[in-house]
């Protein structure tokens, strides 16, 4: 089974950080109103205070974990994904029941050369496998091998 | 932009009809629900605003939608500021539906849904046509696939109808919490503008014929709470048992040699056709009370045909075993399996958790407010006893090219699922499932919903890696098959 790009590790740590920070206006008003209010109770700066501590275990500890548990590997007649920290889901797609696939890439990860390759199908819950993470021309050269597979055996 | 030689028509004129009688409604909601006067005033000049808007876009929507139906094609040209012109060719229409609600019932007139493989939505729509050229256009999408209009000869392929005696005892099982609200809501916002006094008249009602309000308060309280629950359930049944008559109406489902044919409803009728290779999956469903007495309801699970069913359709809405299983057959071919492999006994321990940890915590947050609360811990047994009997309702097959899942404890389902029609498989195991050596196995066909699709909870982990090879080992023998077939 292979493993996903290491660099994905930084885009996500990057992604997390971005993702707390849109909470800080929030805290921050929160703070500011505190600072202002007759209320002593809480200290100000108690708000951003906690946001940047859950902000940063979460940045150390999640991205990491999650790289660790990242498995994939395309066979011979299906995809096969292993991942997750506390949900850990198995996913088989058979290449068969591909109705058309993305590589994608946003600016984050186009700075650290890595690309998502998705995988569209006709079912519900697994609409769409994701498997972000791998090198560009990785993910190029799956996405290739899995729609020539879906050419040859179109019926 | 000429296309001289076929003629253009436009709607059914009452589609003006309509429009202003859906607008009266809107007004008069609008009007009686706002208590103040001067919220009454605004409401009155955005009512104003309104149709001078909307009234001439209206119009111009009206004069601009155009179509016109041969047998290889539909074509429709609409659109007020943005103009479309749509073509679908009548080898691609997938099913041509005819619906006529209350009103376009009073009218005489039909809405006509034109569906394609592509989308699960309706691609095609026709709001208001007469039910004769609704009539017309089916036919001739339909001619251009087969030669043949299978309600002429009714006694050749399998039917069912339901019947005026059956649709009433089937009425008898149904509640509605949902519609219960819906009422309640209504109720306040008539007795908020006025028109009806509840409050009052219940209290004279309770007075009269129970007890003094001011007498002893924990006494009152809980006569109160039993009342209250027993209005609630005596009004959802029979708002239930309506709801149901209402929809299941005269229901009547016919398999003809390509199509599935179906016709019910009693205010809105709704009238259809489904190709056979849109059933993707079946949900047989019951309670423990209808199935004391041998009642089922089987749904056909297609590609999300009509949204408001999210992609569930009644293939037959009330039934003996028996007949489910013959029609159900012959829709897709299956055989009831005649034993079933319950899930790990595990199951219990980590449902019985999960109950405790919920209540233990509800008790406890609303303990701060309520002392009260304590004795909600006396539904921890009851929920240990549900967890049981869950573990004992939750059980699966793998018979004869289907997977059958049985689940739940009061809405009992079971699930017949195609072993070609699936399209994902997966395998779930959270940390607690992980802890206990659990994991839950989950199918994936085209179009299930998100919250019901079919799944076994909490099987020993080897028991669902085997499973899921046997699968897919005949998921893969099948394709074999197919490929080899072409």
């Amino acid at each position: 089974m292979k493993v996903l790009d290491p660099a994905v590790k930084s885009v996500w740590t990057i992604k997390s950080v971005l993702r707390w920070c849109i909470l800080l206006p929030f805290s921050a008003t929160a703070d500011v109103a505190l600072f202002f209010s007759d209320n002593n109770t809480f200290l100000p700066g108690l708000w951003t205070g906690l946001l940047i501590i859950t902000c940063l275990v979460w940045t150390l500890i999640v991205p990491k974990l999650r790289y660790k548990y990242w498995r994939y590997e395309l066979r011979e007649e299906d995809l096969y994904a292993i991942r997750g920290i506390w949900n850990r889901v198995q996913t088989i797609v058979p290449l068969r029941r591909v109705q058309h696939l993305d590589v994608a890439q946003d600016l984050i990860e186009g700075n650290y050369d890595v690309a998502r390759l998705v995988v569209h199908t006709a079912g519900t819950r697994s609409t769409d496998v994701v498997i972000p993470g791998l090198p560009y021309e990785e993910a190029v050269r799956l996405r290739d091998t899995v729609r020539d597979f879906v050419a040859e055996h179109m019926d | 932009m000429q296309e001289p030689s076929v003629e253009f028509r436009r709607l059914h004129l009452l589609t003006f009809v309509h429009n202003v009688f859906l607008a009266i409604v809107g007004f008069a909601i609008a009007w009686t629900t706002s208590p103040e006067s001067s919220i009454q005033r605004s409401s009155l000049i955005f009512s104003v605003i309104y149709v001078v808007i909307m009234g001439p876009i209206s119009l111009a929507k009206y004069l601009r939608f155009r179509y016109y139906v041969t047998s290889e094609e539909l074509v429709m040209h609409y659109g007020v500021f943005k103009r479309v012109r749509r073509n679908i060719p009548s080898d691609r229409v997938q099913n041509v539906a005819i619906e006529r609600n209350f009103l376009a019932r009073i009218l005489g007139t039909a809405a006509v849904k034109i569906e394609t493989a592509g989308t699960a939505q309706a691609e095609g729509v026709l709001s208001f046509v007469s039910v004769r050229e609704a009539n017309r256009i089916r036919d001739l999408l339909h001619t251009a696939k087969t030669a043949h209009t299978p309600e002429e000869n009714t006694s050749t392929f399998p039917s069912f109808h339901l019947t005026l005696p059956r649709l009433l005892i089937s009425s008898v099982y149904q509640f509605s919490l949902g519609l219960f609200a819906v009422l309640v809501g209504v109720l306040q916002q008539l007795e908020l503008i006025g028109l009806i006094d509840i409050e009052g008249f219940t209290e004279r009602i309770l007075e009269e014929y129970l007890f003094e309000v001011t007498n002893s308060l924990p006494y009152t309280v809980a006569t109160l709470i039993i009342a209250l629950i027993l209005i609630t359930f005596i009004l959802s049944w029979i708002l239930g048992f309506v709801q149901n008559f209402i929809r299941y109406y005269n229901f009547y489902i016919e398999l003809g040699p390509e199509k599935i044919h179906r016709k019910y409803g009693l205010i809105t009728l709704r009238e259809g056709a489904l190709p056979y290779k849109r059933v993707q999956s079946f949900l047989i469903r019951s309670n423990p009370l209808m199935r004391l007495h041998d009642w089922y309801r089987i749904e056909m699970q297609t590609l999300g045909l009509e949204s408001g069913e999210r992609g569930f359709q009644p293939a037959i809405p009330f039934a003996k075993w028996s007949e489910i299983v013959t029609l159900g057959s012959k829709i897709r071919p299956f055989t009831v399996p005649e034993a079933y492999t319950r899930v790990s006994r595990r199951t219990i321990r980590r449902r019985c958790l999960r109950y405790t940890l919920f209540i233990l915590a509800l008790v406890a947050a609303l303990y701060l407010w309520w002392p009260y609360a304590v004795w909600g811990l006396t539904l921890l047994p009851i929920m240990w006893g549900i967890a049981c009997l869950q573990y004992l309702c939750h059980s699966w097959s793998f018979h004869d090219g289907n997977l059958f899942i049985r689940r739940r404890l009061f809405s009992q389902q079971l699930w017949v699922v195609p072993i070609e029609r699936l399209q994902a498989f997966e395998i779930n195991a959270t940390f607690f499932q992980r802890r206990l050596d659990l994991c839950t196995l989950r199918v994936d066909t085209a179009g299930a919903g998100v919250l019901r699709h079919p799944k076994i909870i909490d099987m020993r982990r080897d028991d669902a890696e085997k499973l899921l090879t046997e699968l897919y080992d005949v998921f893969q023998g099948h394709r074999e098959q197919e490929r080899r077939g072409n």
